[in-house]
C-alpha cells in the first residue's frame, strides 16, 4: 500500500499551518514532504519524486503562483494546486490545476486533491495502455 | 482786186465831164464811186448812204461847195465826214480858211494831177474804213457788256431770293466792310427796315458786352482777308438776345482781289440751350454717379458690379475689397480666362464653389436674379467669413443682359450668434430642463418638451391638471411655505423629489418664480426643474465606491489574516475531533468549537467567495440560476407562507461564472424571504433589456417583495459592507458582495422601496450586460422552440 501512497510536496511559510495540514493530509492517506518557501520547494522538487504540489500563495519571498508557473512551464502535466486565504484570485493562478480557499475546510481540500490526482491518473493510465 | 471793204466815195460836180474824169482817176481804188451833179443831189446821197469821202467842186451853180459843206457839217452824222474841195480858180488864203472853217479837210487845185487826187482820196477812204471797223468793234463790245450785265443782274436776283429764303441772317459788305445789304430774315429778326439800316446797323444788334470783341475780330478779318467766325448774342425785335454763330467769307474777283464779304448768322440759341441742358444733365449725372460711388464706397455692404455678361470687368467697393482681403483698386475680374489666383476661395455648404456658380457670374450669364445665397469666403490670410449674397442682372435698352450687380453682406457675426443660440438651445435640450407654468393652485398651463422628456408625461396629458398630483412631488418644506416665499420674494430655489410617469424617482433642482403680478391670486408660477438624480447618484456612488473600496481592502486584509489561523485551527479541530485520547465530553467540546468555527468560516467565506471556481467563463442562464436558488429555498418559502410568481421573459443567457451569479441571487432572494416573516408575495422577473445608462443590451432581473420595506435612510447604506437590518441574523456582507459581483460583470444593481396601499413594495433590480445574450440569441430561440418553460 505504501507504494501506492501519493506523495505531496506541501509549501507554506507558517509552521503551524504547514504541520497541521501535513497531519490532515497524512490522515487522508497521503505522504507529505514540506517546504517553507518557494525556493526550498524548487530545490526539493522533482517530477519523479512527487505526485502533486500543494502551495500557499502569499509567502515571504516569492509567491506560490511563481512556483506553479515554474513547474507548469517545465512539466505541464504535473499537478499543482494553489491554496490561499486571500479574497482575490491572483492573475497567474491559472497556471494551477485548482484553487482552494483556506476556509473551505479539510474535507473539501482533500476532495479537491483527490479529484485532481484522479484526473491525472486517469489520463496517465489511459496513455500507458 | 483790193481785199479791203469797199467804201463810198461821193463825187459832186455840175460838169459831167469832170465827173467822168474823176471816175477814171479814182476807179483804180476799187471803191464805190457815187456821182452827184448838184449839192442837193449830194445831200440826198449822204442821207441814204454812209460816205467815206466827199469830193466836191467849189464853184457850182445853185449852191457852191462852201455852202454845201456848211450844210453837211451841221448834221451831226457827217461832222467827221472828210470833204475834199476841187477848185479851178486860184483860191486865196482867205478862201482856204473859209473852206476849212466849213469842214473841208483838203484842197486840190486845177489842173488836177490824177496821182495826187487818187492819193488824197485813198488816204481818206482808208481812214474812213478804219473808223468804220473801229465802230463795229465798239458796237460788238458794247453788246457783250450789255449781255454780261443782264446775266449778273439775273444771278444777283436769284442770290438775293435764295438769301431771303434761308433761315439764317445774311448780309453783304464791300471790301472795306461797309454793309450794303441785309436779307429779309435779318430785317425780320432785328425788326428794322431797309430805310433805317445804316452801314453800322449790325453793330447795334450785337450784345453790348460782345460788340467790341466782335468788331475787333471782324476788322482783323477785313484787314487780312481771312474768313471770320464768332459766336455772340444778337438782339431780336422783341428786345431779347439770342445766340448766333456768325461767319463771313470774302468774295474775290478774277484777279484775286476781295470785292465783297458775304456773311451769315445762324441762330444757335436752341443748340446752345440744348448743349447747356446736356452739359447740365452730364453734370447732374456725374454728381449722381459721384454720390452713388461715394455711397457705394462707404456702404458697409460689399458691392460688386460686372460691366459685361462675361464678367470680364468687375469692380467692387471698399467694403468688398476689405471682405475679400484685396487692395482697393485691384481688379476683381474672375473669369476662366484669367487664371490669376485670387487671394480667397468661395465655398458653399463646405464645398469650393466653381467660378461659374458665383452668384454674380450666374446672374450676368443667365439674366436671372440670384436670391440670398449663403456662402463662406475663406481668405488666404486665414480669415473666414459667412456671406449672404444676392445678385441682380441689369439690362440694356433692347433687353439683353449688360451686366450684374452683387451685394454681399457679412453675416459672420450673425451666424456666430445663431450658432451660439443654437448651441445654447442644444445645451438646453441636453440639460433636459423641464419648464412649466402653473397657476397658484398648481394647475398646469404650460409644459415644454424638456418636461415631456424628463417626466415622460406628454403635454396633452398634463395641461389643466395639478402638478403636485402628476409628479407626486415630495417637498422638503410644505408647499404652502414655498408659495408664501414665492409671494414674498418672487422666487424659490430648492431640490424636490418627484416621480416620472413610469414611477422612477428623480431629484430635481427646482427654480420657481412668480411669472406676472405678485398677488395671491392669478399669478402664474414659472417652474424650471433640472434632473439632478444622476448627478446625485453619481456623487453618492462615488462616495460609496470610495468607501467600499477602502472597506473592501480592509476586509480583504482582515479576511486573509483570519483565514490563515482559521485554517490551522480548523485543521487542528479536524484532527482533534476523532483523536482516540479524547473522552466523550472533550469530543463534545471539540465539536462545539468546530461548529462555531464553521460560523467563522461562513463569514470569511462570504467575504472570500469572490474567487472563481473555474477560470473560464461559461454560458449561464440566469433563469436556471434563479430556479436553482428557489429550489434551495423551497422549504423556507413554504414555511414562511410565501407565494412565488415567476415571469421569465427570457432565458437570460450571459457569459459568466455560475457560482458567483448564484451567490448574487441567493442573497437577494434570501433577503426578500427574510423581509416577509409573515408571508407575502415574491415576484421574480427575467427580461432582456438595455442599460439605461449606455444602451448596452443585457439581462434585467427584478426581485420584488411586499415585505417590511426599507427605510429611506437604510436604502442609502444598503450596499455598504457590514450593514444589516437583521441584527444578529445577517452578516451585513450579502448585498455588498452581490454588488461587487454585479460590478465585475459591468452591470448594476439598485433598490427601490415604495409605500403602496398601506404596505411596502421593495424591488431589487439587477442589470447584467450580456454579450453572450446577444451572441446566443439564436441559441435562446432554439431553446424556446424546444419548450424549456
Amino acid at each position: 500500500m505504501a507504494q501506492d501512497k501519493s506523495i505531496i510536496l506541501c509549501v507554506d511559510d507558517e509552521q503551524n499551518s504547514l504541520a497541521l495540514r501535513k497531519l490532515v493530509l497524512e490522515k487522508s492517506g497521503y505522504e507529505v514532504v514540506t517546504a517553507a518557501s518557494v525556493n526550498e520547494a524548487l530545490e526539493k522538487f522533482s517530477p519523479d519524486k512527487y505526485d502533486l504540489v500543494l502551495s500557499d500563495i502569499l509567502m515571504p519571498g516569492r509567491p506560490g503562483t511563481d512556483l506553479a508557473r515554474e513547474i507548469k512551464t517545465k512539466h505541464p502535466d504535473f499537478p499543482v494546486i494553489l491554496l490561499s486565504g486571500v479574497n482575490e484570485l491572483p492573475p497567474d493562478a491559472s497556471y494551477a490545476d485548482a484553487f482552494i480557499s483556506k476556509v473551505e475546510g479539510p474535507i473539501r481540500m482533500c476532495e479537491k486533491i483527490a479529484a485532481v490526482l484522479g484526473g491525472y491518473r486517469e489520463s496517465l493510465g489511459t496513455s500507458q495502455i | 482786186m483790193p481785199t479791203h471793204d469797199k467804201v463810198n466815195i461821193l463825187m459832186v460836180d455840175d460838169q459831167p465831164a469832170k465827173l467822168l474824169s474823176y471816175e477814171a482817176i479814182l476807179g483804180e481804188l476799187g471803191d464805190n464811186l457815187i456821182k452827184a451833179s448838184s449839192g442837193r443831189e449830194a445831200l440826198e446821197v449822204l442821207l441814204k448812204t454812209d460816205v467815206a469821202v466827199v469830193l466836191m467842186d467849189v464853184s457850182m451853180p445853185e449852191m457852191d461847195g462852201f455852202e454845201m459843206a456848211e450844210i453837211i457839217r451841221q448834221h451831226p452824222r457827217f461832222q467827221k465826214t472828210a470833204i475834199i474841195f476841187i477848185s479851178g480858180v486860184h483860191l486865196t488864203d482867205l478862201d482856204r480858211l473859209k473852206g476849212y472853217e466849213r469842214g473841208a479837210v483838203d484842197y486840190i487845185s486845177v489842173p488836177v494831177v490824177p496821182a495826187v487826187l487818187r492819193a488824197k482820196v485813198s488816204v481818206f477812204a482808208e481812214l474812213h474804213r478804219k473808223t468804220r471797223q473801229l465802230e463795229i468793234l465798239n458796237r460788238e463790245l458794247e453788246e457783250r457788256v450789255n449781255e454780261r450785265t443782264e446775266e449778273l443782274r439775273e444771278n444777283e436776283a436769284l442770290f438775293r431770293m435764295l438769301s431771303n429764303s434761308i433761315p439764317q441772317l445774311a448780309w453783304m459788305a464791300n471790301a472795306d466792310g461797309t454793309v450794303f445789304w441785309y436779307n429779309q430774315r435779318w430785317y425780320e429778326y432785328t425788326g428794322s427796315t431797309p430805310e433805317e439800316a445804316q452801314a453800322d446797323a449790325w453793330q447795334k444788334v450785337h450784345h453790348p458786352e460782345h460788340v467790341d470783341r466782335v468788331l475787333k475780330s471782324i476788322q482783323h478779318s477785313w484787314h487780312t482777308g481771312e474768313p471770320w467766325e464768332d459766336t455772340c448774342p444778337l438782339r431780336g425785335h422783341d428786345g431779347r438776345y439770342r445766340w448766333f454763330l456768325s461767319r463771313s467769307v470774302p468774295m474775290h474777283d478774277s484777279h484775286g482781289k476781295i470785292v465783297r464779304w458775304f456773311g451769315t448768322s445762324t441762330d444757335i440759341s436752341d443748340q446752345i440751350a440744348a448743349e447747356q441742358k446736356i452739359r447740365q444733365l452730364n453734370t447732374d449725372l456725374k454728381q449722381r454717379i459721384i454720390e452713388l460711388e461715394t455711397i457705394m464706397q462707404v456702404l458697409p455692404v460689399g458691392v460688386a458690379v460686372a460691366q459685361d455678361p462675361q464678367c470680364h470687368v468687375v469692380s467692387g467697393n471698399a467694403a468688398l475689397s476689405e471682405m475679400l482681403g484685396m487692395n482697393r483698386n485691384d481688379n476683381l475680374t474672375l473669369t476662366p480666362a484669367t487664371p490669376t489666383r485670387m487671394p480667397f476661395g468661395v465655398y458653399k455648404n463646405g464645398a469650393l464653389l466653381p467660378l461659374e456658380s458665383f452668384p454674380l457670374q450666374q446672374a450676368a450669364r443667365t439674366g436671372l436674379r440670384v436670391g440670398n445665397s449663403e456662402l463662406e469666403v475663406r481668405r488666404d490670410d486665414g480669415k473666414a467669413m459667412q456671406i449672404l449674397m444676392t445678385a441682380n442682372p441689369f439690362f440694356d435698352e433692347d433687353g439683353s443682359v449688360r451686366g450684374a450687380v452683387g451685394a454681399l453682406f457679412d453675416v459672420t457675426e450673425r451666424k456666430q450668434m445663431e450658432d451660439t443660440l443654437r448651441e445654447r438651445a442644444d445645451l438646453l435640450d441636453l440639460a433636459s430642463e423641464a419648464v412649466m407654468v402653473r397657476d397658484s393652485s398648481g394647475i398646469l398651463q404650460f409644459w415644454n418638451v424638456g418636461a415631456e422628456t424628463l417626466y415622460g408625461w406628454k403635454r396633452d396629458e398634463v395641461i389643466g391638471k395639478n402638478v403636485h398630483e402628476i409628479l407626486q412631488t415630495a417637498y422638503p418644506v410644505t408647499s404652502r411655505e414655498i408659495d408664501s416665499r414665492l409671494i414674498s420674494t418672487g422666487r424659490w430655489d430648492g431640490n424636490l423629489i418627484q416621480y416620472t410617469k413610469d414611477g422612477r424617482e428623480i431629484t430635481v433642482a427646482s427654480r420657481q418664480a412668480i411669472k406676472d403680478g405678485t398677488t395671491n391670486e392669478g399669478g402664474s408660477i414659472l417652474e424650471i426643474n433640472r434632473d439632478i438624480s444622476s448627478q446625485l447618484q453619481a456623487e453618492d456612488a462615488l462616495r460609496k465606491t470610495e468607501r467600499l473600496a477602502a472597506m473592501g481592502r480592509v476586509a480583504g486584509i482582515i479576511a486573509h489574516e483570519i483565514n490563515n489561523p482559521l485554517e490551522a485551527i480548523t485543521n487542528a479541530f479536524f484532527l482533534l475531533r476523532d483523536h482516540p485520547s479524547l473522552d466523550d465530553e472533550a469530543r463534545h467540546y471539540a465539536r462545539m468549537a468546530e461548529e462555531e468555527l464553521l460560523r467563522v468560516a461562513h463569514i470569511t467565506r462570504q467575504t472570500l467567495s469572490f474567487y472563481r471556481e473555474s477560470t473560464q467563463a461559461v454560458e449561464v442562464s440566469i433563469a436556471t440560476v434563479i430556479e436553482d436558488v428557489l429550489e434551495l429555498q423551497t422549504r423556507r418559502l413554504k414555511l414562511n407562507n410565501i407565494v412565488v410568481e415567476k415571469d421569465y421573459y427570457s432565458d437570460g443567457a450571459i457569459l459568466g461564472f455560475p457560482a458567483e451569479l448564484k451567490q448574487v441571487f441567493l442573497n437577494l432572494i434570501g433577503n426578500a424571504v427574510q423581509a416577509m416573516p409573515e408571508g407575502g408575495r415574491l415576484k421574480v422577473r427575467v427580461i432582456e433589456s438595455t442599460s439605461p445608462n449606455d444602451r448596452r443590451k443585457g439581462v434585467r432581473v427584478s426581485i420584488l417583495d411586499n415585505g417590511t420595506g426599507i427605510r429611506p435612510d437604510d436604502a442609502k447604506r444598503l450596499f455598504e459592507p457590514f450593514f444589516t437590518t437583521k441584527s444578529a441574523k445577517g452578516t451585513g456582507l450579502g448585498l455588498w458582495i452581490s454588488k461587487g459581483i454585479v460590478q465585475k460583470y459591468d452591470g448594476n444593481i439598485r433598490c427601490r422601496s415604495l409605500r403602496v396601499n398601506g404596505g411596502y413594495a421593495t424591488c431589487f433590480s439587477v442589470f447584467l450586460p450580456g454579450t453572450a445574450a446577444a451572441k446566443s440569441a439564436d441559441k435562446g430561440k432554439a431553446q424556446e422552440a424546444i419548450g424549456s418553460r
